[in-house]
């Protein structure tokens, strides 16, 4: 077992809600790959001049923010899908991103950004951006929309791994120790419950960052999350995954194509997929499966190739298949598997499916975190790697 | 008759029986959307403009909770979906709020190049 750095841990008993942070610094500084170009200015709208991108390339690694909505009603309906599309981009814009397509069944909103997803339940807001987005900023508007609706906040969780370019990352996302401050400061005080953790792996590169926060320490009824990331992608698979320069396609069509020839239409058959191709590469896709959301985003350049998984467990689906079938598009050379309220046979069914693809589970580490359970950070390397 | 670049609710069977089986050649596009959905209050102020913009095209409107059972007879599973219809019969699927892919598909099918 390798030693959790656990920043902290609150009951209510505490005067006020504070967390203290005497940790062992992860090792973030780890030498930037040899490259000097910056990359696509689509990918990345805001940042192409600033000097940190002249010296590293697209940050694939996503920050996620998941806000749990309590209702005062009796009858919550349709909840937080009310608000209104203004709404949403006002909050969309301060994290530096617009919406690029979007679909809808009868249990939630999906929406493709131009920075990864979001997704809209009637009480449960995903929202996971890459890039130098500033995520953390979406946390006070939402809850102010929310609010509006009669609905207040129970639960905050925010997921991280290591960024291949930390020194790009703006304010408040300059460190870990920042965005847990930033996020204090953004959250009520009657999410008492907090917890901060760095869970490492035995790579210097691969740490999964959790912050969750809630107003009930263990609540019934949390359905399981899978966060895969995978970097240096297989170079003939990410190729798949750069626009064909006057193919007479838009977005909306290139991306659906790239979703049948790459066979992630196949992940998950029962799922409506709401695909989108960005020029003059990158993809992003959200699944809609019942109430199980799926996304996947994709940064197909070579020195900073990146592409990620996640899904929603339930009964309905087989999430070790999916995974594996997820890592078999991409072709990593490593792979990181963060489960969150998952139980230990789907942890070890997930390990299993990777590791029959060839890879080797280097590391297996856990923390547990209020409001929200068990979180298991799993990392896989092909075996040729050397660590 | 007034119906020309205007977007048509359907509110009956009735009325899609009597919107889809016009014989007149034009290309049909259907929105499927529910009024609980967010994606479709995304694409609806595009989706006006375009029936201003194409007043060859006929568009309807259909809530899937109105019309529950013309929106599963059609295939509908997402929203929004669009359906484009020639002869009543479906010659082409845009399921999102897809902008471009909508507006192209049905410049494809309209056999113009206004839009």
């Amino acid at each position: 077992m390798l030693p959790i750095i656990s920043l902290g841990c609150l009951t209510p008993h505490a005067l006020s809600p504070t967390l203290s942070l005497s940790i062992t610094k992860p090792p973030y500084n780890t030498p930037l790959p040899p490259l000097l170009y910056s990359t696509n200015p689509k990918h990345n709208p805001t940042n192409t001049h600033n000097l940190s991108m002249a010296v590293s390339g697209f940050e694939g690694f996503e920050k996620r923010l998941e806000l749990q909505f309590s209702s005062h009603d009796p009858v919550t309906g349709i909840g937080l899908r009310q608000l209104d599309f203004k709404s949403l981009e006002q909050v969309l814009h301060q994290v530096q991103c617009t919406v690029v397509s979007a679909l809808g069944n009868q249990h939630f909103d999906s929406y493709v950004l131009s920075e990864s997803s979001l997704f809209v339940y009637p009480t449960k807001i995903i929202i996971k951006t890459c890039g130098t987005t500033q995520l953390l900023k979406s946390v006070q508007p939402f809850i102010n929309h929310a609010r509006t609706l009669n609905l207040h906040i129970i639960a905050l969780r925010y997921t991280r791994g290591s960024f291949i370019f930390p020194q790009a990352q703006p304010y408040p996302h300059t460190s870990f120790h920042e965005e847990i401050v930033y996020l204090e400061d953004s959250i009520p005080h009657h999410l008492c419950y907090r917890k901060a953790s760095v869970i490492p792996s035995k790579l210097t590169s691969h740490s999964w960052h959790v912050f969750s926060a809630g107003a009930v320490e263990y609540p019934d009824d949390v359905p399981y999350t899978v966060e895969v990331c995978m970097t240096d992608l297989d170079q003939t698979l990410a190729r798949k995954f750069f626009r064909h320069p006057n193919d007479g396609k838009n977005g909306d069509s290139a991306g659906r194509e790239m979703t049948g020839l790459t066979g992630i239409n196949r992940i998950n058959p029962n799922a409506q997929i709401c695909d989108f191709a960005f020029e003059p590469c990158g993809y992003s896709m959200n699944g809609l499966d019942r109430d199980c959301y799926s996304t996947i985003h994709v940064t197909p350049e070579h020195g900073f190739s990146y592409a990620s998984f996640e899904c929603l467990g339930s009964m309905y689906n087989d999430m070790a298949d999916m995974v594996k079938k997820a890592v078999k598009v991409f072709g990593p050379a490593t792979v990181s598997v963060a489960t969150t309220n998952a139980s230990d046979d789907v942890c070890m069914r997930i390990k299993g499916a990777v590791e029959q693809l060839g890879m080797k589970c280097r590391s297996c580490s856990m923390d547990v975190v209020p409001a929200a359970g068990m979180v298991v950070f799993q990392t896989f390397t092909t075996r040729r790697k050397r660590i | 008759m007034g119906e020309e670049g205007q977007l048509i609710s359907c509110h009956t069977v009735d009325a899609w029986n009597q919107h889809i089986r016009k014989d007149n050649n034009k290309l049909i596009v259907v929105d499927f959307a529910a009024s609980w959905c967010g994606p479709c209050r995304v694409i609806a102020p595009f989706v006006a403009e375009l029936a201003k913009k194409m007043p060859h095209v006929t568009f309807l409107k259909v809530d899937v909770d109105e019309l529950k059972e013309i929106a599963s007879d059609w295939g509908v599973e997402a929203m929004p979906t669009f359906l484009l219809l020639k002869d009543e019969k479906t010659v082409a699927k845009v399921v999102g709020a897809k902008k471009e892919e909508l507006q192209q598909t049905i410049i494809k099918h309209s056999g113009s190049t206004s839009g």
